[in-house]
């Protein structure tokens, strides 16, 4: 059996080399490319023209420089296989300091383009939006509305191409600009980039530079991230919201906790007495008091002192003192008020009354053992003492409160402290006191 | 995590709060002192307080 005639106008495979330098080209995209560049000669062609017209060259103006990915890799982002084909660095200028990001374009035939964005080791994957955003009016500072999550301005900037590899889907050209806005709402981002009258958006999702290398089965480790970047999570405001949310239901244990030793606590008072001293007799001024009961469990006795003192001081050395066992405990308790006015107005310190809590006291048969001192010349001093069992400390629960929210606030604090630094960068920065206009 | 850690931190703080209220601990400067004489009751005078030599403030602005 012979082979037919060969039809006249049968395909034919076209060598496609560049035609400046006649380096083999490579065209990974099946035609979806608009724009070619030859990795040898770093010309920029057309794509689309069956020729591969030369639009530009750009070898000689800027550094050639290597992808972290080579053109030519597979990697599953989102499931779906995707081959990296095209590479760009663009730079923007803020203070004339330059910075670039770089930018891998991923084509999946079935699925189409999707961007890798690279900047100081933080990776975006972005993808072209399908419905425009809703610009917020009024909103300061401005913001965007998407799939009913808000998005706030971080930067505007001009960004410019300055080097290009592979294919692109649409006509690429180094030195070609255009304004660059990011709305941010971490881990995502919104962009939108305008050249001309035409304005093109598309949304990012921060990823780690592991997950790329994971994705794309690199071998060795990604770059290290530095700095914070503008859509970077921060790892710690999840937790940051759970404390708190704990705190809460620690807060309400705490204020149960009090309600419970407040009706459960014996509070009883043990003793009283009115008592004089006067500074101005000489000899022995210590004395003892009757005794009293103390019952219940081992606990604190508070001891309270009420004086009369106006401009003065009485230091009370006390010893509550176990008639049955000789234990003693030994406090001394000054009580000073003063009280006057002078050229800054009223002025009051110290104070006529004084309470404090004895730990730990067994029961038992006490009696108090009291010895006042006070300045000779002072005259009379009126006091009482009155004595209670089982008192709760409200210091007990400032301490509490004090340890449940230091974690919470050290934790909000460094929370604040990642958003600093993410700002810092952006059109917006954060207030700090010092800086001037 | 953190959020583990916090809540058996918490856990320990209030466990620590209601250990000290039953027991009525304190944080005022107290001296324990063991075998007081009870002669004590009848001549106070004899009891020499630790605090005795304490350097009085004799305040106002």
């Amino acid at each position: 059996m012979s082979a037919g005639p060969m039809p006249p106008n049968r395909p034919q495979v076209k060598a496609l080399n560049c035609p400046h330098c006649g380096a083999a080209l490579t065209l990974r995209s099946f035609g979806n490319a608009v724009t070619v560049v030859c990795e040898s000669c770093h010309s920029i062609l057309d794509a689309k023209d069956p020729n591969l017209q030369v639009l530009q060259r750009f070898q000689a103006a800027t550094d050639p420089e290597k992808p972290l990915i080579p053109l030519g890799t597979r990697g599953k982002i989102r499931g779906t296989e995707y081959e990296v084909i095209g590479f760009e660095r663009r730079t923007i200028h803020v203070d004339g300091v330059p910075y670039s990001w770089h930018e891998y374009v991923l084509f999946n035939p079935y699925k189409g383009f999707r961007y890798l964005t690279e900047y100081n080791g933080h990776w975006n994957d972005a993808s072209v939006l399908k419905a425009l955003p809703e610009i917020l009016p009024y909103a300061s500072p401005p913001k965007v509305k998407y799939l009913g999550e808000t998005y706030r301005h971080f930067q505007t900037a001009k960004a410019g191409t300055s080097f290009v590899l592979g294919e692109f889907p649409w006509q690429v050209r180094v030195g070609e600009s255009a304004e660059v806005t990011d709305y941010v709402s971490p881990p995502r981002v919104i962009s939108s980039e305008q050249t001309g009258n035409e304005v093109a958006w598309s949304m990012g999702e921060y990823m780690s530079g592991k997950d790329v290398w994971k994705a794309f089965s690199l071998p060795g480790d990604p770059p290290e991230a530095t700095g914070v970047y503008e859509n970077q999570p921060s790892p710690l405001s999840a937790d940051t919201k759970n404390i708190w949310v704990v705190f809460a239901a620690f807060l309400v244990l705490l204020v149960m906790m009090m309600i419970g030793f407040d009706m459960s606590s014996n509070k009883a008072e043990v003793f009283t007495g009115y008592y004089k001293y006067d500074s101005n007799q000489r000899g022995e001024a210590s004395f003892v008091t009757d005794e009293f009961e103390i019952r219940g469990h081992t606990s604190n006795v508070e001891v309270d002192t009420s004086t009369d003192l106006n401009n003065r001081w009485i230091y009370l050395n006390y010893a509550l003192i176990n008639g049955e066992t000789g234990q003693a405990f030994d406090f001394g308790r000054e009580v000073s008020y003063y009280h006057g006015y002078d050229s800054d107005g009223s002025w009051s310190e110290g104070s006529a009354n004084d309470s404090v809590a004895v730990p730990k006291v067994p029961p038992g048969r006490y009696y108090l053992r009291v010895e006042p001192e006070g300045d000779p010349g002072y005259g009379v001093t009126y006091y009482t003492i009155s004595i209670k069992r089982d008192v709760p400390q409200n210091s007990w629960y400032g301490i509490a409160l004090g340890a449940l929210l230091l974690p919470a606030i050290l934790l909000t604090w460094r929370t604040l402290s990642f958003e600093h630094l993410r700002w810092a960068e952006s059109d917006h920065p954060p207030i700090r006191i010092g800086d001037s206009e | 995590m953190i959020r583990s850690f916090y809540i058996i931190y918490g856990i320990a703080v209030l466990a620590g709060l209601g250990v000290a209220q039953y027991q009525g601990l304190s944080l005022a400067t107290i001296n324990e002192v063991k075998n007081v004489p009870r002669s004590v009751r009848d001549n106070p005078g004899s009891y020499r307080s630790v605090y005795s030599a304490y350097h009085h403030y004799t305040g106002g602005k």
